[in-house]
C-alpha cells in the first residue's frame, strides 16, 4: 500500500539502486508529507540506508529521480541535513565535541569563511537539545556510543534544515536517550520539520513515527501508520522473520505479560 | 662551538621542509592517507624528468608543473583501481607508485646524457652541497642558497593553503560524505590537497629526496598524534618535531660523519618508537578516558 501526497517534500519516482549491477532497490517510488516524523523500516539488507543515501547523492542512482521539495538535490542543500551512521567516521579524530557540531554550521557559512560567534552559539544550542553541553570540550575519541550518537544529532540540528535525514540514529544507544531523541524530533515535526529515520525496532516504530516506509529491496508500503500497519503487510516487510516477533507481541497482548514481575 | 653559518642554513633549511611537510602530512594522516603521500613522492618522478627534459634545466617551472600533474595522475589512478576496478586501496598504492616510478627511472637512463639527474640525488638528495649551490642573479650578484628560496616559497605557499581551507580540510579528513551533503567540493579539495603534497614533494626532493620526503610526511604527525588529540597542539607539536629532527638530524650527522638526510629520517624513526613504547607503558588510568554514561535528562 503506497500512499501519495500533493505537495511533497521529498519525491522518489521509480528508484533504482544497484551495486556491481546487482539492484539493491528497485522502482522505489513515494512520495512523504512536510511535518511528519517518518520512519524506515525494514530488515537488514533492505537497502534502508542506501535509500538514504540515494537520495543525499552519496551513491548514484542508476534509474530513477529524487525531487526534495519539488527541486534538484543541488538547489536545496541547504535545507537537508543528514546524520550518517556512527560507525562511517573514524572517532579517534582529534576534534572536540564543539568542533564536531560547528561543522554542521559549514554549509551556511561556504568556502574560506571562518565560524564566529555566532556559528558556535548555535552549536552550543544544539548541543543543549541533544544534553550534551556538559561534554562540549570533551574529545571526540573519549565519548560512549550513545555520546557520539548525541553529537551527530545536535551536528544535523546545526545545519538548521527543514528536512532531516537519519541513518539509525538509536543504534547502540540506551532507553532513556532513545525517549529524549524522539521527544526531540517530535518538538521539530511540530515546529514543522520533516524527520526521516532508519530504524529497526519495530515496537518504539509504532510509538513515536506519525508515517512509516516499510522496505525490503522493494517498496512496500509507504503511508500513515494507522493505515500501513498491518500484520500482512508486516509480514510482507520482514517474511519469515516477523514469526517469532508475532508470537512475542501476541503473548503480551492476551495475557499482560510482564516478565519483569512474575 | 662558533656560529657556522653553513650548519645553520643547511638546518633552517630542513626544517622549513619539515614544517611543510608535516603541515600537509597531519591531513594525510588525519585522512589515511599516509601512503599515498608515499606514493606521490615517487611518482612524480617521471613528471620532474620529462619537465627537466622540456625546459632543460631543474630550475624550470615545467618541472613542477610536471610533477604536479603526476601527482595527482598518482591519486586519480589509485583512487580509479579502489573505487572501480574493486582493488585493495594497500596493493592500488603499491601498483601505482611502483609503475609510475619505474617509468621515471627508465627515463633517467634513456635521457641520462640530456639530463643532469641521478637515482642517487633523488632517492636521498644531497642537502649538505646546500650552501655552493647559490642563487645568483643575472648581474652576477650572489643572493644565497636557492634551495633555501624554494623552501621559504614552499612553506609560504603550503601555509597560505592550509590557512585558507583549514575548516574544509579538517571537515573532509573527519567526515567526506558529510562534506558531500552539506555542499563542499570534497573532490577538488582532496585533489587541491594532493597537488599541494606533489608541489613540496618537487620542491624539496633535491634538497633531501624522496625518502626524507617521505618519512617527513608521515613520522612527525605520527608521533604528535600519540602525544596529543587536539588538532592546533597536533600542528604545533608536528612542527617542533621537524625542527628537533632537522637539528639532531644534522648534528648526529656531522658527529659520525654521515648522510644528513639519512640521519634525520634515523632521528624521527627513534623518536617515534621512543613515543610508541612510553605511550604503551604508561598505564592507561592516567590518561583515562570516562566512560561513565549519563542518561539524557529532560
Amino acid at each position: 500500500m503506497i500512499i501519495n501526497v500533493d505537495s511533497p517534500v521529498l519525491e522518489i519516482h521509480d528508484l533504482t539502486v544497484s551495486y556491481d549491477q546487482s539492484p539493491v532497490l528497485w522502482n522505489v517510488d513515494l512520495s512523504l508529507p512536510a511535518g511528519k516524523l517518518i520512519g524506515i523500516l525494514g530488515p537488514n539488507g533492505a537497502g534502508k540506508s542506501t535509500l538514504i543515501k540515494a537520495v543525499m547523492g552519496l551513491i548514484p542512482i542508476t534509474g530513477g529521480y529524487v525531487k526534495l521539495f519539488d527541486r534538484e538535490l543541488n538547489e536545496v542543500r541547504s535545507r537537508i541535513s543528514y546524520v550518517p551512521q556512527r560507525e562511517s567516521v573514524d572517532w579517534n579524530f582529534p576534534a572536540s565535541v564543539l568542533d564536531v557540531v560547528m561543522m554542521g554550521t559549514y554549509g551556511k557559512l561556504g568556502l574560506f569563511r571562518r565560524p564566529g560567534k555566532k556559528e558556535k552559539k548555535i552549536a552550543m544550542d544544539c548541543l543543549e537539545k541533544v544534553g550534551m553541553q556538559a561534554f562540549v570540550d570533551r574529545q571526540i575519541s573519549e565519548l560512549s556510543g550513545g555520546q557520539q550518537q548525541r553529537v551527530f544529532i545536535a551536528r544535523a540540528l546545526a545545519q538548521e534544515a527543514d528536512l532531516y535525514l537519519m541513518d539509525e540514529p538509536f543504534a547502540g544507544v540506551d532507553m532513556a536517550t532513545e525517549t529524549a531523541i524522539f521527544q526531540l524530533l517530535q518538538e521539530m515535526t511540530a515546529a514543522g520539520k520533516t524527520v526521516i529515520v532508519v530504524h529497526h525496532d519495530i515496537h518504539s516504530a509504532m510509538n513515536y513515527f506519525d508515517w512509516i516506509i516499510m522496505l525490503n529491496l522493494h517498496l512496500v508500503a509507504s503511508g500513515p501508520k494507522a493505515q500501513v500497519v498491518t500484520e500482512e503487510l508486516l509480514r510482507k516487510t520482514y517474511g519469515g522473520k516477523l514469526n517469532l516477533l508475532t508470537k512475542v507481541t501476541d503473548i503480551i497482548r492476551q495475557k499482560d505479560f510482564n516478565p519483569l514481575k512474575s | 662551538m662558533s656560529f657556522d653559518q653553513n650548519a645553520f642554513l643547511i638546518i633552517f633549511t630542513a626544517s622549513l621542509i619539515s614544517i611543510s611537510c608535516g603541515l600537509l602530512g597531519v591531513f594525510m594522516m588525519l585522512r589515511k592517507m599516509s601512503m599515498t603521500g608515499d606514493a606521490i613522492s615517487h611518482a612524480v618522478l617521471p613528471g620532474i624528468v620529462i619537465g627537466f627534459f622540456v625546459s632543460g634545466s631543474q630550475r624550470g617551472l615545467e618541472v613542477i608543473i610536471g610533477a604536479g600533474i603526476l601527482g595527482i595522475l598518482a591519486t586519480l589512478i589509485i583512487d580509479w583501481l579502489k573505487n572501480k576496478a574493486k582493488v585493495q586501496l594497500d596493493a592500488s598504492i603499491g601498483i601505482t607508485f611502483t609503475l609510475l616510478f619505474a617509468i621515471g627511472i627508465i627515463l633517467i637512463n634513456m635521457l641520462a646524457y640530456k639530463v643532469d639527474l641521478d637515482q642517487e640525488c633523488v632517492l636521498y638528495g644531497e642537502i649538505a652541497y646546500l650552501p655552493i649551490d647559490l642563487w645568483i642573479t643575472d648581474a652576477g650578484f650572489s643572493m644565497g642558497p636557492r634551495i633555501t628560496y624554494l623552501a621559504v616559497l614552499n612553506l609560504v605557499l603550503v601555509s597560505v593553503f592550509i590557512f585558507l581551507l583549514y575548516k574544509e580540510l579538517n571537515l573532509t579528513s573527519f567526515d567526506e560524505n558529510f562534506g558531500l551533503v552539506i555542499g563542499l567540493p570534497a573532490g577538488a579539495i582532496n585533489l587541491a590537497l594532493m597537488s599541494m603534497v606533489s608541489y613540496t614533494t618537487v620542491s624539496s626532493f633535491e634538497a633531501v629526496g624522496a625518502i626524507l620526503v617521505v618519512a617527513l610526511l608521515v613520522v612527525p604527525p605520527a608521533t604528535a598524534f600519540l602525544w596529543t588529540k587536539k588538532l592546533t597542539s597536533l600542528i604545533k607539536l608536528t612542527c617542533a618535531l621537524g625542527i628537533f629532527i632537522a637539528i639532531t638530524g644534522y648534528y648526529m650527522a656531522y658527529l659520525v660523519d654521515s648522510s644528513i638526510a639519512g640521519m634525520m629520517v634515523a632521528v624521527g624513526g627513534i623518536v617515534f618508537l621512543g613515543s610508541a613504547f612510553v605511550k604503551s607503558i604508561k598505564p592507561n588510568w592516567i590518561f583515562g578516558t570516562s566512560t561513565s554514561i549519563k542518561p539524557l535528562e529532560n
